[in-house]
């Protein structure tokens, strides 16, 4: 088992404030044959302003461990089996006020955080807008949820509480005839002239072109980067405190990609927001994140800085996945693929995760779980890095990466 | 796509504010619908209906003190069509034909608009708390809905109606137990599909509450094969109850198209076509028409699903 997050490592770094620290999340599916453990164990930390890139191959579980920042996992059959993921909104940090647990908390403070200061960008643009609602409506339903009051101010001195039910979108039926109606009307027009002014910023930032006629647009009249463009304004909206991107330019061709991840990175900045960057594509994540975290069968197999894990990678795993990435200096055909499938991660015994394809693996790996721990300023999940005396065994017992056992 | 910042300026969309985009996009989809020949054809057909219902009452003279009663001219009984003064002959039992042509397309407009609001608007509450809310409740639903769905229709109604005894208002009745099952059935299955977009999440990551999601994301996008079936039960359900009246699970004398193919019935041997025919012409131009239309409609709406 991973037990702690990795201290606070180097001492030449110093680290910024934390803005979100999951330890020991564990997430299982309930099947019919058994338990999935999808992320069984995992910890890491994001800090404030900084990228946290995660990576691992399709269903090693990176887009449920952020799906469970915003509690997104279906349940059933998903099960929060343990763990937690304390979170430091901006607010928080500045008035030191304790860490919210994003699993334990009420409904109703979840629903202020989603959007509010945990924002997500999905996978596929072509899918995550509503096809029946136009961009206007579908931007401006952050500002409705969030910013019902920024949109009042100003705009009366005593807003009556039907406008005030407006800006929160919860008049219904009647309250929507009155709002057509003179008395209310002027005051209703206001308001959706605010919100155009709102809606129509958050889209002139992403550098979408003539984001006013973009507005009135539907979903299926605008090309897949425009519509990755609305949604990162929608996510940014709000200004939040950490931006989850759950490969955001997988669908997008790589043109428009490199436009994205450029686009993402100044928002970032101007901000001042985290991003939590879910990939598997380890040359993108080298551009993008500060820091990586690993991850094998729902586990971390090794975290740190980028530059650290890109030049002296310490799990087998992660030097695996490297050697598997083409580069201008491989010759033809000098790739080198990861023997085996990833393990089925049904009831799992005790065990590294990795043994079942890892060249190293010794009896060792087969029964005992390897503890993510720090070598050289990153943290590492393997029994090659551990020391003999501290687990109890002999040093022979350990496996080593001078001797092949396969 | 063309990407608009190197295009020339594109001529002005008038696009402003959410109604000129709605409009905008109603007008997209009539504008598809009204390409298919069959579609306009069944909705001039529908047009001339609704005419006929609507301007009944100016057509003819009102029977009083209920003009959904046939005014019964017991001295030109089995009249043919031409008679001066029964333009399309009477029945055996001196009832206007013309008379119960025209009143029977009022009758059958309110059947099939009651009919229609009532199983919608429960088929769709049913179909949604199954679909959106699931688990549990979804299986006692789903298995209430089996059970209805076990029994033939009509045969269902025919009971129903039966043991109600005649009457106009049992048919409504009848029919409104029996036909809701299918849209909950249909907007259950929609909203299991369409629950698992993308977009739903995207709204959950937003902060929309269950409710809102629902309105904003599920429904509108759940809904268009559910207008499809009601365009097309809107013919189907004046067919059932013809055939229920015709049975004589309606009061007699109703200016209603199955009765008065029942009333002529007996004398089609004999060569007085007439009191059946002009009544049966219009079931038929009913349920033609909006299945003209409800076939139109799913063309455009819902290009995946073929005929269930």
């Amino acid at each position: 088992m991973t037990a702690a997050a990795p201290a606070a490592g180097g001492t030449d770094v110093i680290r910024s404030p934390l803005v979100a620290s999951v330890e020991g999340l564990k997430v299982h599916f309930g099947t019919k044959g058994g338990r999935i453990h999808a992320v069984d164990g995992v910890s890491f930390d994001i800090r404030d302003g900084e990228t946290l890139g995660l990576v691992g191959e399709t269903g090693c579980g990176k887009s449920v461990t952020a799906r469970s920042f915003l509690r997104l996992v279906q349940s059933p059959p998903g099960i929060y089996a343990g763990g937690r993921i304390r979170f430091w909104s901006s607010l928080a940090r500045r008035t030191g006020a304790d860490p919210v647990d994003l699993l334990s908390i009420s409904q109703d403070d979840l629903l202020d955080i989603r959007g509010n200061r945990i924002a997500m960008i999905f996978q596929d643009p072509g899918k995550a807008l509503n096809p029946a609602l136009s961009i206007r409506e579908q931007v401006a339903e952050v500002f409705y949820q969030h910013r019902s009051d920024d949109l009042l101010y100003g705009l009366a001195d005593d807003p009556p509480l039907i406008i005030r039910r407006a800006a929160g979108q919860r008049a219904r039926g009647l309250e929507r005839l009155l709002l057509k109606l003179p008395p209310l009307r002027g005051h209703a027009a206001k308001l959706r002239s605010r919100v155009d002014v709102h809606v129509a910023e958050a889209l002139a930032e992403t550098q979408i072109a003539n984001p006013r006629k973009i507005m009135d647009s539907y979903p299926h009249e605008l090309s897949g980067g425009m519509k990755q463009r609305v949604m990162i304004a929608q996510a940014l909206a709000c200004n939040p405190d950490l931006l989850i991107a759950d490969e955001p330019t997988t669908a997008l061709d790589v043109t428009i990609q490199a436009k994205i991840l450029e686009l993402i990175r100044q928002l970032q900045h101007r901000h001042q927001t985290s991003v939590l960057y879910i990939s598997h594509d380890l040359s993108l994540i080298r551009q993008t994140s500060d820091r990586v975290a690993v991850m094998y069968a729902g586990r971390i197999a090794e975290v740190g800085d980028s530059d650290a894990i890109f030049s002296d990678p310490l799990h087998p795993y992660t030097r695996g996945l490297l050697a598997a990435v083409p580069s201008a200096s491989h010759k033809r055909g000098g790739l080198a693929a990861i023997e085996g499938n990833v393990p089925e991660l049904v009831d799992p015994p005790p065990s590294c995760h990795f043994h079942t394809r890892c060249p190293f693996a010794v009896e060792l790996c087969r029964s005992l779980d390897p503890e993510l721990e720090m070598v050289n300023g990153h943290g590492v999940a393997c029994f090659a890095h551990a020391s003999a005396e501290h687990l109890g065994v002999m040093p022979e017992e350990l496996p080593s990466f001078a001797k092949r056992t396969r | 796509m063309v990407d608009i910042s190197t295009a020339p300026q594109s001529p002005p969309i008038p696009t402003d504010g959410p109604w000129a985009v709605r409009t905008r996009r109603f007008g997209e989809v009539s504008k598809q619908v009204l390409r298919n020949p069959t579609t306009v054809a069944g909705l001039v057909i529908i047009v001339l209906l609704l005419a006929v219902a609507f301007l009944a009452p100016l057509l003819t003279t009102p029977n009083v003190p209920d003009p959904y009663q046939m005014p019964r001219d017991w001295g030109t009984r089995d009249a043919p069509p031409g008679t001066p003064g029964h333009l399309l002959g009477t029945t055996s039992t001196g009832g206007d034909v013309l008379y119960g042509v025209l009143w029977g397309a009022r009758t059958s407009l309110q059947l099939s608009v009651i009919v229609v609001s009532i199983t919608v608007t429960v088929g769709v509450i049913v179909g949604s708390l199954a679909g959106f809310i699931g688990g549990r409740l979804d299986e006692i639903l789903m298995r209430i809905v089996d059970v209805f769905l076990s029994i033939p229709e009509l045969i269902f109604a025919l009971a129903i109606a039966a043991v109600l005894g005649p009457s106009f208002t049992n048919i409504i009745f009848a029919l409104s137990v029996v036909f809701w099952v299918k849209y909950a059935r249909i907007i259950r299955g929609q909203i299991i599909h369409i629950k698992q977009n993308d977009y739903v999440d995207a709204a959950r990551v937003t902060g929309d509450s269950k409710f809102r999601i629902y309105l904003k994301d599920v429904l509108p996008n759940s809904i268009t094969p559910v207008m499809v079936q009601a365009t097309l039960d809107m013919g189907g359900i004046v067919l059932t109850a013809a055939t229920l009246s015709f049975i004589g699970l309606a009061q007699a004398g109703l200016a209603e198209w199955g009765v008065l193919v029942s009333d002529g019935q007996a004398g089609i041997s004999a060569g007085k076509w007439w009191a059946s025919t002009f009544p049966g012409m219009m079931v038929f131009l009913w349920a033609l028409a909006f299945n003209l239309v409800g076939d139109g409609l799913r063309d455009v709406l819902d290009p995946r699903t073929e005929g269930r």
